[in-house]
């Protein structure tokens, strides 16, 4: 039902002016007039809730909380000091409102709007096109963090240093997060856009995490061989790779199909176009017993397991995890023991 | 809100959520809501807990971006609920909520234990305990289903 509104939504596309109208309702609404006098915060969020309703704006409540939250310089509407929403807020301020809130009546991504956002811990500069770290993938995080093979002091070499290699780092979130819960993990990051790799480095500068972490601009998919050759054996391969199908793209939401890199998003036909690329390499980049994680389409373990079985010896499929709705999303496979010279053990 | 559908689902969290261990090394301290160390409050067992979230219908993932990340935590027994919003993480949240949780039960067991209490909370835990036996059903059917499938490739490695 949603995928139907979509379509028709962005078959009115043509009919947006520069204030981005695209309600179905009607058509040419402005944005608010800016305000003469002075407004509380809580008036102009109440006036931009409005507007977005009438305009068709999703998250008109979110969206407009989220807004004023960064411009009076905290994370949330519910963090706010108490007072502050019915304090008349300055006119820069209200301008700076005006201006952020007419960025999403284009249904631009909040996240891109006010140019950051949370991922776990750590809060990460956004910028578009570069892909917006998504809720499940904090759970990939914490699904690596807990894991007994990835405890420093675990299996062989316990002091010494560990690597980790992430395919799609996107703004950098997966390693910088790694990094930041990790002291003594390293990591190498690649991405196939100019665009996340220079925001990556830009949020490991911010974070102070720049000395751990390497990114380089490669595209697995035309170069797997390259990024086997950048490190010595990882001891573990994280991904959040594209895994949407491509006959999914067009259904998209308006905040993704307008303004996130589709690469980042379509896996192809089966959605597995990277992910398999990523399984057929990674016996080349992991240490034995090493561990691949990847987030993926709540169809895809099966499928993946099957491939997996069929077509790469060397990796054991281990097991499926859910993410907090329940759904199949994390995928962990371990590189099995092998005797370079030799007939592959089977574990 | 126009049009698009929401999934809200009230999850019983019997692995979804990795259980409270002493917290790994390098990790941060979580802020403990209050100023009680957390080792003293009482242990949450996520038997007895449900989330809710909202995370749009579909596939959830890639394929959708919503902002909305706000945690809605219901101790089952008690029907103590909690809600937290107060950062943009829906990880942090949750921790969060399970410490807010923690300081609630805390003040709860140390007040008189009512009978009133005390029935609500048996007959939580028979309704709890029944809707949970369904699940496992459900979850030891999926599991079955998936081993067959995974198995269906002659002398293939037994997982």
């Amino acid at each position: 039902m949603a995928v139907n509104l979509w379509s028709f939504r962005d078959s009115l596309k043509c009919f947006q002016g520069i204030w981005g109208c695209h309600g179905v309702r009607r058509c040419s609404v402005p944005a608010p007039a800016l305000p003469a006098g002075r407004i509380t915060a809580r008036q102009a969020v109440d006036v931009w809730k409005r507007h977005f309703e009438e305009t068709g704006v999703t998250e008109p409540d979110s969206s407009s909380h989220y807004i004023i939250a960064h411009l009076l310089g905290a994370k949330t509407i519910e963090s706010l000091e108490q007072g502050k929403l019915t304090e008349f807020l300055s006119r820069e301020k209200t301008e700076q409102m005006w201006q952020l809130c007419t960025r999403r009546l284009s249904r631009m991504p909040v996240q891109y709007v006010i140019e950051e956002w949370d991922f776990r811990d750590l809060t990460l500069k956004m910028r578009p096109p570069v892909f917006i770290p998504r809720p499940e993938t904090e759970e990939l995080v914490e699904l690596m963090l807990t894991d007994p093979e990835m405890k420093p002091g675990a299996g062989v070499g316990a002091d010494a240093q560990r690597t980790c290699l992430e395919v799609g780092c996107g703004s950098g979130a997966i390693s910088l997060s790694l990094l930041n819960s990790m002291p003594q993990l390293k990591a190498i990051a690649v991405d196939q856009s100019q665009d996340a790799v220079d925001l990556t480095r830009e949020n490991a500068l911010r974070l102070g995490l720049q000395d751990r972490l390497q990114v380089y601009h490669i595209d697995v998919l035309k170069d797997a061989e390259t990024v086997a050759s950048l490190c010595s054996p990882v001891s573990a391969l994280v991904s959040n790779p594209p895994y949407l199908f491509s006959e999914d793209m067009s259904s998209l939401e308006p905040e993704i199909l307008r303004f996130e890199d589709h690469a980042a998003l379509d896996g192809g036909k089966d959605g597995l176009k990277v992910i398999k690329k990523i399984l057929t390499v990674a016996p080349q980049i992991l240490t034995n017993h090493g561990r691949v994680y990847l987030e993926v389409d709540p169809r895809h373990p099966p499928l993946i397991r099957r491939w997996v079985e069929a077509n790469v010896e060397e990796m054991h499929y281990v097991e499926t995890r859910h993410d907090i709705t329940g759904r199949p999303r994390f995928c962990v496979l371990q590189k099995k023991m092998s005797n370079k010279g030799h007939k592959l053990d089977q574990d | 809100m126009y049009g698009l559908s929401c999934r809200v689902t009230w999850r019983g969290l019997r692995s979804f959520f990795p259980p409270l261990t002493p917290l790994p090394p390098g990790l941060p301290r979580v802020l403990a809501a209050g100023k009680k160390d957390l080792v003293d409050l009482p242990v949450l067992n996520e038997d007895e807990l449900e989330e809710q979230f909202v995370r749009g219908s579909g596939p959830g993932g890639q394929a959708t971006n919503k902002t909305s990340n706000c945690v809605v935590l219901k101790h089952v027994p008690s029907g103590i609920v909690v809600k937290c919003h107060q950062t943009r993480s829906v990880d942090i949240n949750r921790k969060r909520a399970r410490d807010i949780m923690r300081e609630k039960l805390d003040v709860l067991y140390k007040g008189e234990l009512s009978k009133v209490v005390l029935k609500k909370k048996e007959a939580e835990l028979r309704k709890h305990e029944k809707r949970k036996k369904a699940n496992d059903n459900l979850e030891r059917k999926r599991l079955f289903k998936e081993a067959l499938a995974a198995d269906s490739k002659p002398g293939s490695d037994t997982v």
